[in-house]
């Protein structure tokens, strides 16, 4: 018997490949080879005496649903957005270590040694190192310059690299408090008997 | 069959190998398979070609776009240098499991 509801190949294609474009981790070149795939797919099965109606069926359903295909397509889709994020969590960064480097002036702006009393030796030692702040940010460069130029970001998540320089600026964060926290209340203790 | 690990862990080294013999596209690449395990090796379709995008990332292969004899266009895949040293690493990982497996099947035939 004749199959009586016309069964449209290129519509029905059009349809499956609307749904899965409906995500957005499968990028219309995937779609485009998706589409290449099923195609062969059908035609392959119709050789073996199928409807196209039942070969677009096999084929639709061999190449997996979205459910299945959506996280592996996210996995080497990533979004502009990683890059985003690296670039900003880098801004951010170096930001806060010239912050702490100019906080590091701040016992010599206080006029402390002009009362000829020389720094606590931990804070001449930091304040000595001072032009090292330029490292972490200048290696968080770098990284994000790897990180950019690579076309496939597997394992580079902004999540590793905002850990990372979290943790280098609470660690330079507590440095620089102890540094200057001897100063001030030195200072302070000079304003209050003056 | 074989186990969904094991299908995912081949992947890569079955790709390489089939494009050594020449460039191929996606559905080829299943067929191919499908064939030489004689149907043991099954992939689900779509999942291949985030593969093949990783590895074309990676530098191990390189793609085009090309007409195919059927007047549409074709996403064909091809060998790089750097996939035949991948291949080459592939080899000798796979076949020292396989030796080992082989020799313990040999002295003790009653695991097999």
């Amino acid at each position: 018997m004749e199959n009586i509801s016309q069964f449209d190949l290129n519509t029905a294609l059009r349809l499956w490949l609307e749904r899965l474009g409906q995500s957005p981790q499968i990028k219309v070149e995937n779609l485009k080879e998706l589409e290449s795939h099923v195609r062969d797919s059908v035609v392959r099965l119709q050789t073996k005496g199928l409807s196209s109606e039942e070969s677009f069926l096999i084929a639709t359903h061999r190449v997996g649903s979205a459910a299945k295909l959506e996280p592996e397509f996210a996995k080497v889709n990533h979004s502009p957005w990683n890059m985003v994020i690296h670039g900003l969590i880098l801004i951010f960064f170096s930001i806060c270590c010239w912050f702490l480097w100019g906080i590091l002036h701040f016992p010599q702006m206080m006029a402390y040694t002009r009362e000829g009393r020389a720094l606590p030796a931990f804070t001449q030692f930091v304040v000595g190192c001072g032009s090292y702040f330029a490292l972490p940010p200048l290696l968080a460069a770098v990284y994000c310059a790897y990180v950019w130029m690579r076309r496939s970001l597997r394992g580079n998540s902004w999540t590793g690299f905002f850990a990372t320089t979290m943790a280098i600026l609470i660690f330079l964060t507590l440095l620089t408090m102890i540094a200057v926290f001897l100063p001030v209340i030195a200072f302070m203790n000079q304003l209050v008997a003056k | 069959m074989l186990a969904k690990e094991l299908v995912a862990a081949s992947t890569v080294p079955l790709v390489l190998s089939v494009l050594t013999q020449g460039e191929s596209y996606g559905y080829e690449l299943i067929q191919r398979v499908r064939e030489l395990s004689g149907g043991r090796i099954e992939w689900t379709e779509g999942m291949l070609y985030p593969v093949l995008h990783w590895m074309e990332d990676e530098g191990l292969i390189k793609s085009e776009w090309r007409e195919a004899e059927t007047g549409r266009e074709r996403k064909y895949y091809q060998l790089c240098k750097e996939g035949r040293k991948a291949l080459h690493d592939e080899k000798q990982q796979w076949m020292s499991v396989h030796e080992t497996l082989t020799k313990l099947w040999k002295t003790y035939p009653s695991s097999t």
